[in-house]
């Protein structure tokens, strides 16, 4: 490998999410954790799930299944917290993103990026980096300041009125 | 090195003319308050004295004239009047530009006018100004024209001074030839030097002082005023301090020729000796029967003490005193270093924590007390560091009177300026972020909020405006309002505008709220015509960015016609605090301390059955809100819960938990802005065993419920 491919090249890490399989570039990742006993937060949105201590910093957890419209599922003992560090409104802020599996480390050049295809995604583009094809999957990469900002946004699925059908349908049948 | 100490200087020297700021605002309330004058005067006193000492010579001289005036109105002959007020505050604020160090002509020659202003008016007052043959070259003709005036109205004395500097002084960057000189100012003097303990030009250390001096001095000053001279070395220095004559003895030649043979190199003179020659000397009818020696001479310094430790010591300890108590021997540390302190503290009361819960569970008695001292330690520890880092608001307040002072009287209007709750600490750095916005946001209400006088007349309100500063704590914020009575905001008005501008759309229809902020977008005043001081559209945008930029926000609320309360809303960047522990369901939360009244357990049942959410506590009727309801927790509530009843500005309210545990202190950590919108909280905190514990803000909590129902 020469240099010039190597610059071109990044770390992904990839997590399951239900069946389908996300990237998110490791210069976001800061830990990967078991989940510890969850602090809920009365009357706060369905998509954060509490908070926790993490290494005596109190750490907001989001329950990336709601924020993908996934139904919920029990915790196994797959599951974890990925914590990520993003960039929100000009703040740098640490969340927690609980996700049902951490999958792999991959290191990807640039032009194995594909633009995720306009129709037939269920995601909202401006929340997908783009897509990367691995042995036969597709693995979504995320924009993880937007998909994790702290700005509410309830779901990054597209609604019925963007012209898709409810992804939860969807989902279960895949 | 000298840049340093002036630094140092100045810094010291705004705290002090702020001080001055406000003793003159308190005595223009209170003319007649001795006290007020005492305070102006010292204050004035003190910048000209460390003035300078530290070089700084325009200061000293400048507020040499100003203390001059004050002598008079201090002896009651010169009234305190509104003329000599605003002299005085010019004056200041003369100050304030020497400090600043931009000096350009324009300030030199305003201080002249001043000072031309000073002296006039103490002539004004009839009070002659003698010419003074001998006039020293620090200070203006005039000035030491005031210093004579002075001095002949007291009775001369003559004293003996012995100043022995401290070997270190030099490098406190303190030139003990200014204090001569200063000395020199107060009368005349006839200085004797030691300088024989000089080494050897091979040995000495330049940075050491190894001279030591004795002054006989005549002058009309008292011992006081002497020992104020050394008020900054005595601690480092011995000062001896001895009345020798009452009268003017230096003009005797005998006795300078007597003492000078008794002048040794090196050794002090003897007091008594000298004592007795001037008695010897002064031939007075009815002999004033003069002190005994030993009795006269004060000891300052260590070695001063050695001396004698008699009753006199007391007349001059009053004064050191007084200065200690307004916190003038200061140090200056990096705030990085204090925050460091407070993290370390944050973590060992999080340790403390697990311990007492460690303790709890051995239930050994020995552990327990450890425990329960190493949580007072903590507890002590943190207060002491949240000392050091906090400053009350009080110390904004002073030049905040003085612009509704000025301002008013620019534009005409009569304002009354009332301030609440300016014990509320913040930390130093943000109390300096809050200058300039809070500086808008009170030109705004001056220029804009309160109408004129002819205005306010004809719709019914009292002719003088009032502008309130509040300060008070909420939950885990600290918020800053600024209050006025005047016209308040048209919501139409901003509406119209924003419409023009097509900020808005014609068609649509954004909430009061919405509408409000607009406000703070750059450009937009709602101000008819633009007057000097606001209503060019900079202004809030600027408040709302500065605010900001130390994580906090601004609200506005205001009535059309009853007036507008802008509120600064900030986080408390230092946090622990006193809590109470109480569950509901399996949550814990942790509710200020503070804000607590008093806990009742009632039956379950009877909160079921209770109207409109009152129940009757204590003989009252309190509101009462029901915490497992208002999280929505489900689950079985106990038979008895507990009614925590919190007070919410006037109001007491009721908060329903299942169980109070126990007090708690709580180190409050952000929970993210991830909930930034959640109503409920001010924080979170950790509890010994590792858990989350929410910290309840039972402001918000109470005036959403509040909101909610009605």
């Amino acid at each position: 490998m020469d240099e010039k491919q190597k610059a071109n090249q990044n770390s992904y890490l990839t997590f399951r999410l239900g069946k389908e399989l996300f990237a998110a570039d490791v210069r976001y990742v800061l830990h990967i954790l078991p989940v510890p006993e969850i602090t809920e937060v009365p009357n706060s949105t369905d998509y954060m799930k509490g908070v926790i201590n993490h290494g005596g910093k109190v750490l907001p957890v989001v329950d990336t299944r709601v924020k993908f419209n996934m139904p919920q599922v029990e915790k196994t003992k797959n599951t974890c917290i990925i914590v990520v560090e993003i960039n929100s409104n000009n703040d740098t802020i640490n969340v927690g993103a609980v996700v049902d599996s951490v999958h792999d480390v991959l290191e990807i050049s640039d032009e194995q990026i594909q633009p995720q295809p306009g129709i037939g995604s269920k995601y909202q583009s401006e929340f997908i980096d783009g897509m990367i094809k691995e042995k036969d999957e597709f693995i979504i990469l995320l924009n993880m300041n937007k998909v994790f900002s702290a700005e509410e946004v309830d779901t990054i699925v597209k609604t019925p009125e963007t012209g898709n059908q409810k992804p939860e349908t969807k989902n279960q049948e895949s | 090195m000298n840049d340093h100490f002036q630094e140092k200087f100045i810094e010291e020297a705004k705290e002090l003319v702020s001080g001055l700021e406000e003793a003159l605002l308190l005595l223009e309330d209170n003319p007649d308050d001795t006290k007020h004058i005492e305070e102006v005067f010292r204050v004035m006193h003190t910048l000209k004295g460390s003035g300078a000492m530290f070089g700084m010579n325009e200061i000293s001289e400048f507020t040499h004239n100003l203390e001059s005036l004050y002598v008079f109105v201090k002896e009651q002959q010169i009234p305190v009047t509104k003329q000599l007020l605003d002299l005085t505050l010019d004056s200041v604020d003369h100050i304030k530009v020497l400090l600043s160090q931009k000096i350009d002509k324009g300030t030199l020659s305003n201080g002249l006018e001043l000072s031309g202003k000073i002296l006039q008016h103490i002539k004004n007052a009839g009070i002659e100004v003698l010419q003074d043959s001998e006039s020293s070259d620090i200070l203006p003709d005039k000035v030491r024209e005031q210093d004579k005036i002075i001095d002949q109205q007291k009775s001369v004395a003559t004293f003996y001074i012995l100043f022995k500097p401290g070997k270190e002084i030099l490098r406190d960057g303190t030139n003990p030839l200014y204090l001569l000189d200063e000395l020199s100012t107060m009368g005349s003097t006839y200085i004797f030097r030691h300088s024989d303990n000089v080494p050897t030009f091979r040995k000495i250390d330049p940075a050491l002082c190894y001279t030591f001096w004795e002054i006989l001095m005549a002058t009309g000053n008292v011992i006081d005023d002497i020992h104020d001279v050394f008020l900054f070395v005595e601690d480092v220095s011995t000062i001896e301090i001895l009345k020798i004559a009452d009268c003017n003895i230096l003009d005797n030649s005998d006795f300078i020729r007597k003492a000078e043979s008794l002048f040794v190199e090196g050794e002090a003179m003897s007091k008594a000796i000298l004592k007795n020659i001037s008695e010897e000397l002064i031939v007075l009818p009815g002999k004033l029967q003069s002190k005994p020696v030993d009795k006269a001479v004060i000891p300052v310094s260590e070695t001063g003490k050695k001396d004698n430790h008699k009753k006199e010591n007391i007349t001059i300890k009053q004064q050191p005193e007084a200065y200690e108590n307004r916190g003038i021997s200061s140090i200056r540390v990096s705030s990085d270093k204090i925050d460091n302190l407070m993290n370390n503290i944050s973590e060992l009361v999080i340790v403390q924590a697990r311990l007492s819960l460690l303790a709890d569970k051995m239930n050994q008695p020995d552990l327990s007390q450890i425990s329960e001292s190493v949580e007072k330690l903590s507890r002590q520890l943190r207060d002491n560091v949240f000392n050091i880092s906090l400053v009350p608001v009080k110390n904004l307040v002073a030049r905040y009177k003085r612009l509704v002072r000025d301002l008013s009287k620019e534009l005409g209007k009569e304002i009354d300026f009332f301030t609440e709750g300016t014990e509320t600490a913040l930390d130093k750095n943000i109390i300096e972020s809050l200058t300039d916005p809070l500086l808008h946001i009170f030109r705004n209400s001056i220029d804009h909020g309160i109408e004129d006088i002819e205005t306010r007349e004809k719709i019914g309100k009292p002719e003088k405006g009032k502008i309130t500063l509040k300060a008070y704590y909420s939950g885990s914020e600290v918020h800053i309002a600024v209050e006025d009575d005047g016209g308040g905001i048209d919501i139409n008005k901003i509406k119209e505008k924003a419409v023009n501008k097509g900020i808005i759309k014609a068609g649509a229809s954004p909430g009061e709220k919405e509408i409000l902020n607009l406000i703070f977008l750059p450009g937009f005043s709602t101000a008819s015509k633009v007057t000097g001081v606001s209503g060019r559209g900079v202004g809030m945008d600027v408040v709302m960015r500065k605010i900001k930029d130390i994580r906090g926000n601004v609200e506005i609320d205001t009535e059309v016609g009853k007036g507008t309360t802008i509120t600064i809303k900030l986080p408390l960047t230092l946090s622990i605090i006193d809590g109470l522990l109480v569950s509901v369901a399996d949550s814990l939360y942790v509710l200020p301390i503070s804000v607590v009244d008093k806990i009742f357990p009632v039956k379950h049942k009877e909160l079921q059955d209770s109207f409109n959410n009152i129940i009757v506590l204590d003989g009252g009727q309190i509101l009462f809100i029901y915490l497992r309801s208002e999280f929505v927790i489900g689950g079985e509530a106990p038979v008895y819960e507990q009614v925590v009843v919190v007070r919410h500005g006037e109001q007491k309210v009721g908060l329903v938990v299942d169980a109070v545990i126990r007090e708690y202190q709580a180190v409050l950590k952000p929970v993210g802005s991830h909930y930034k919108d959640q109503d409920f909280f001010s924080g979170a905190t950790i509890l010994g065993d590792g858990s989350i514990a929410l910290i309840l803000d039972t402001n918000r909590i109470v005036s959403k419920f509040t909101n909610d129902n009605q």
